[in-house]
């Protein structure tokens, strides 16, 4: 399994249906379908809510065709080429040097996959809304063609644009269909990724002064020399601006309560894709753009990152609230991220992109399985939920399935991911390996601690009464499982037996690869 | 085409002519007065028109006492174009009299125009005193008493620009803004020039109600009428904008005598602006600290003193006008505090989404104007190595962002309130002003996103100035 994931498939790839579908906008349509719909939901009337379903329709079918239109951009993915691919290049504000620049290598291709699958299950889990269809749906899609702006951008300006675009919309979707803790989840969301959308500016601006003021398109500034004094200050904001969306700790704050308060779908997005982007920025403008910053500041990117994933493993083990203990174990894949990007060696690298995907994965699933079992349940609170499991079968296999991809153990993607990285870390940072992997073992007993009281303890005859999933919510839970599974089990794709012929999917392996050695040339000569 | 330069001027004083005299001598008989805000709105679009196709021919006028260059063009497109939208989206039965409250803005738009395409130091205090006595008629219509104080603050202002400019023109020996520029190139920066800059600059700031001075600006737009508070928050502060830049780009030779005052003032403006929009619940007052807040962006641009800066500053400034101008017009009755916005996003869906997006771009929040325009100026801030003002500016902003949110949740999330527990009336909903607030909302989405042709002309403005 190493093997097959360390070692992309030593020839490109030709897939049945590539080439059937091409588009010089397609990175542009990933961002503006779902704002044109977000239009057309917010202006079409609904005259006493009788056209809700059908928002709900548009939505889901927004991101359903999306996810069409991706899944054939990944077939067609050339997967050995280390440029950008489905580049867009457009002057735009010409006096300062902004391009509308969108492209994406590998590991941008696993992260708009992500982006698409988590936007179904967030539509999925959304089913339920009943109140502000309209303005629930509407936000929905900004956030998601947010996430996809910033995703695809190589212009610093429009990741800036997309990245702090993003957090309000999300705001007020806590604020319109949260808890009742919503008011302080908000604000805190918007306090926190506000410091980090702060910090990515001034980072941005001190490399475009450093870089002559000529440019903001990341080829120009990511790529030019300068010095080690301004490489170490950037990366230091670039730690705070990934550090405050991934969230790594001290800057988790918002974590808590937004992924208790936030209605289902929300805390999914944010959990799966939104705080995702944290990781993919260091990997942008850190790992691939600063080798010498990354290099002095990854211990201190090590340390933050083993001490998220033992903070939020202890919280979690102390947790009396399922969705707050669901909260801190989906801050552990991001400490992973950010660990494996703390290692700079190929095949850690390699080994966080995977996990952007499959930790992405992973936080969405447990923190929409828990909350869904809360809703189910009519309860959070760890004293009153007890013995769950014969009377909720799918949400406890779902839930069994959620923490173990947590732990990655073998069959699911991130067992794949954690394997890479600790193989890739342990020669270059030996001690936060050890501290990661003793968090994961503290992570794991608070799963056996959780499973136990909630899913296999005696029956609570005093708690209120449950049912097990609906189909909606069967559905965007399963895909999340689905897609956990399927890249656990085909990393490098599906293939004819005896012919390596690649079926319908070159594997997520050999796509991500494209635009990895470049990143990692650097540190080439460091670990395995 | 030089002879048609002066046209929009001569029609928005004339259009504002007619509609006093029609308004003291009952010209307009009652059926005709529900289409004269539209007719108006129209005559402000036409010179709108003529300035962009004639605006383009340089040219001085009255010897040298206005001169038509870039920087006039943008500046006079500019403001027609918000006076124009704030015609359309206002809520007339809101105000308190057609005809003022149609020719005080256009009166105000000619000071900014006059003060744009100024070519001495006299045109440019015509200007600013211009707009500034049209906003004190606007807001004695509702509020005689904080008009009185308006006029009290205003006169103090003014004599302090007043001082400033007598001693600066005593300083250097001239008025003409172009030869002043070349006598300070072979100056050097003495107290005698820093104190009359000193002067200009404080009444200036007082003028734009920049945080700390806008003490009686912002309850004098609090008390005034909706169409009166955008102009007091609009055309006023982006008249005093417009005198600074000129004055700042006759001055950037010698910018040791204005930048460190301008800085403070720069980051008082876009902290304080951003905390005071935070901490108040009106959602009138919030969006005239986040209207302080930005124009605090606009001195923050002119701290770089270079051509980059002044450009983002004059890119910036034209979204400013237009929003803060427009912004309490959309936002129609407001006294019923926050309450009373509840459930507009359903009950006026276009205004709703018209009033969210004068806020968010007043606040600086992407993709609308406000970002593109405080991006630009972070740009030249960043090009200059001022950091620590990019960062406050930052701070600012992500305060103004949060307050916003604040109002936009009682808008959207908020259901609305019964009509009998309403304190104040939503605007009415009439045909131009559904059509008003949806152009807003087009030009305001727009700046941005065409914002590179409009930064290229706000580029060619700041060269016009003679900065490179």
């Amino acid at each position: 399994m190493l093997i097959a994931a360390a070692s992309p498939t030593p020839t490109p790839v030709s897939v049945p249906g590539a080439g059937i579908f091409s588009s010089p906008l397609l990175l542009s349509l990933t961002i503006w379908v779902p704002v044109a719909l977000a239009i057309a939901i917010a202006t079409m009337p609904n005259p006493r809510g009788r056209y809700d379903v059908l928002m709900k329709q548009i939505a889901f079918f927004t991101n359903f065709g999306l996810l069409f239109i991706l899944f054939i951009a990944y077939n067609q993915f050339q997967t050995f080429l280390p440029t950008m691919q489905y580049e867009e290049k457009v002057p735009w504000l010409q006096a300062i040097g902004v391009t509308y620049h969108l492209g994406v290598d590998g590991p941008g291709m696993v992260m708009l996959i992500l982006s698409a699958l988590i936007g179904i299950a967030s539509v999925l889990a959304s089913l339920g809304i009943r109140e502000r269809v309209r303005s629930y749906f509407c936000l929905l899609l900004l956030t998601q063609a947010s996430v996809n702006g910033a995703i695809v951008a190589r212009d610093m300006f429009v990741l800036v644009l997309f990245w702090a675009a993003a957090s309000i919309p999300l705001a007020l979707l806590v604020l319109g269909w949260g808890g009742p803790r919503r008011h302080p989840a908000a604000w805190r969301l918007l306090g926190y990724w506000g410091l980090g959308t702060g910090a990515l500016l001034v980072g941005t601006m001190a490399l475009y002064a450093a870089t002559g003021g000529a440019s903001f398109d990341m080829d120009v500034l990511l790529k030019t020399a300068i010095s080690p004094r301004v490489q170490v200050a950037v990366g230091l904001l670039m730690i705070v601006a990934a550090a405050t969306r991934l969230p790594l700790f001290p800057l988790h704050g918002w974590a808590r309560d937004v992924y208790g308060e936030a209605p289902i779908g929300v805390a999914v997005i944010v959990a799966g894709t939104a705080s995702r982007l944290g990781a993919y920025l260091l990997l942008r403008t850190l790992v691939a753009a600063e080798p010498a910053a990354a290099h002095l500041l990854a211990p201190l990117l090590a340390a933050l990152a083993a001490l998220t994933v033992g903070y939020a493993a202890l919280v979690a083990l102390r947790a009396s609230d399922l969705r707050h203990a669901a909260a801190y174990l989906a801050l552990i894949p991001g400490g992973i991220t950010a660990f494996a990007l703390a290692a700079l060696s190929p095949l850690a690298i390699a080994g966080a992109v995977l996990s952007f995907f499959a930790g992405g994965l992973a936080a969405a699933l447990i923190v929409g399985v828990c909350a869904t079992l809360s809703d189910r349940a009519q309860s959070r609170s760890l004293q009153v939920l007890s013995g769950l499991a014969p009377r909720m079968p799918v949400l406890t296999w779902l839930l069994v399935i959620a923490g173990l991809a947590l732990l990655g153990v073998p069959l699911l993607a991130t067992f794949t991911s954690e394997l890479m990285t600790f193989f890739g870390s342990f020669k270059t940072q030996p001690i936060g390996a050890f501290a990661v992997a003793a968090g994961l073992g503290v992570a794991a007993v608070a799963l056996a601690v959780l499973f136990r009281r909630v899913l296999f303890g005696s029956p609570n005859p005093d708690a209120p009464g449950v049912s097990d999933a609906s189909l909606g919510e069967t559905w965007y839970m399963a895909l999340l499982a689905g897609g956990l599974l399927w890249v656990g089990v085909f990393p490098s794709g599906p293939t004819l037996p005896g012919t390596g012929t690649p079926l319908f999917d070159p594997g997520l392996v050999n796509v991500m690869a494209a635009g990895i050695s470049d990143i990692a040339s650097p540190y080439a000569g460091t670990g395995p | 085409v030089k002879d048609l330069v002066l046209v929009p001027e001569a029609l928005v004083v004339a259009a504002a002519a007619f509609l006093l005299l029609a308004g003291r001598l009952a010209w307009i008989r009652p059926a005709a007065r529900r289409y004269l805000p539209g007719a108006v709105a129209v005559v402000a679009l036409f010179a709108l028109a003529i300035e962009l196709w004639a605006g383009a021919t340089v040219g001085t006028y009255f010897g040298g006492g206005l001169v038509q260059d870039r920087f006039a063009l943008f500046a006079k497109a500019a403001v027609l174009l918000a006076v124009a939208m704030a015609f359309a989206v206002v809520d007339w039965t809101a105000e308190d009299s057609l005809s003022i409250g149609l020719a005080m803005p256009l009166l105000a738009a000619f000071g900014v125009m006059v003060a744009a395409s100024a070519g001495d130091l006299v045109a440019l205090w015509a200007g600013l005193e211009l707009a500034a006595a049209a906003a004190v008629v606007m807001v004695s219509l509702r509020r005689p008493d904080l008009a009185l104080r308006l006029l009290v603050t205003g006169g103090v202002a003014s004599a302090l620009v007043l001082t400033g400019l007598a001693f600066l023109y005593a300083s250097v020996g001239t008025s003409d803004l172009t030869t002043m520029r070349e006598v300070l190139f072979s100056s050097m920066p003495t107290l005698a020039l820093a104190i009359p800059v000193f002067l200009v600059v404080s009444g200036l700031a007082v003028r734009a109600a920049l945080a700390p001075f806008q003490l009686v600006s912002i309850p004098a737009s609090l008390g005034a009428s909706p169409l009166g508070a955008g102009l007091v928050l609009g055309l006023v502060a982006a008249a005093a904008a417009t005198v600074a830049i000129k004055l700042v780009a006759a001055l950037s030779p010698i910018p040791s005598v204005y930048s460190s005052y301008l800085e403070v003032i720069a980051a008082a403006a876009m902290v304080g602006g951003g905390a005071a929009a935070l901490a108040t619940r009106s959602p009138r007052a919030r969006l005239a600290y986040l209207a302080a807040g930005q124009i605090g962006w606009v001195a923050a641009g002119l701290v770089t003193h270079y051509r980059a800066g002044l450009a983002a500053s004059l890119f910036l400034l034209g979204a400013f006008a237009v929003a803060a101008t427009c912004g309490p017009a959309v936002m129609g009755r407001a006294d019923g505090g926050e309450p009373a916005l509840a459930g507009m996003g359903v009950l006026r869906p276009a205004r709703a989404a018209a009033l969210a997006l004068a806020m968010l771009s007043l606040a600086g929040a992407p993709p609308l104007a406000g970002f593109f325009g405080e991006f630009a100026v972070g740009a030249a801030l960043a090009q200059t190595g001022s950091f620590g003002l990019l960062a406050l500016g930052i701070l600012g902003s992500v305060l103004s962002v949060a307050a916003t949110a604040g109002t936009l949740r009682v808008m959207y999330i908020q259901s609305p309130l019964e009509e009998a527990r309403r304190t104040s009336r939503l605007p009415v909903l009439t045909r131009l002003s559904s059509f008003g607030a949806v152009a807003f909302c087009v030009v305001i989405a727009a700046y941005g996103f065409l914002s590179s042709p409009i930064l290229g002309l706000a580029n060619q403005g700041a060269e016009a100035l003679g900065l490179r």
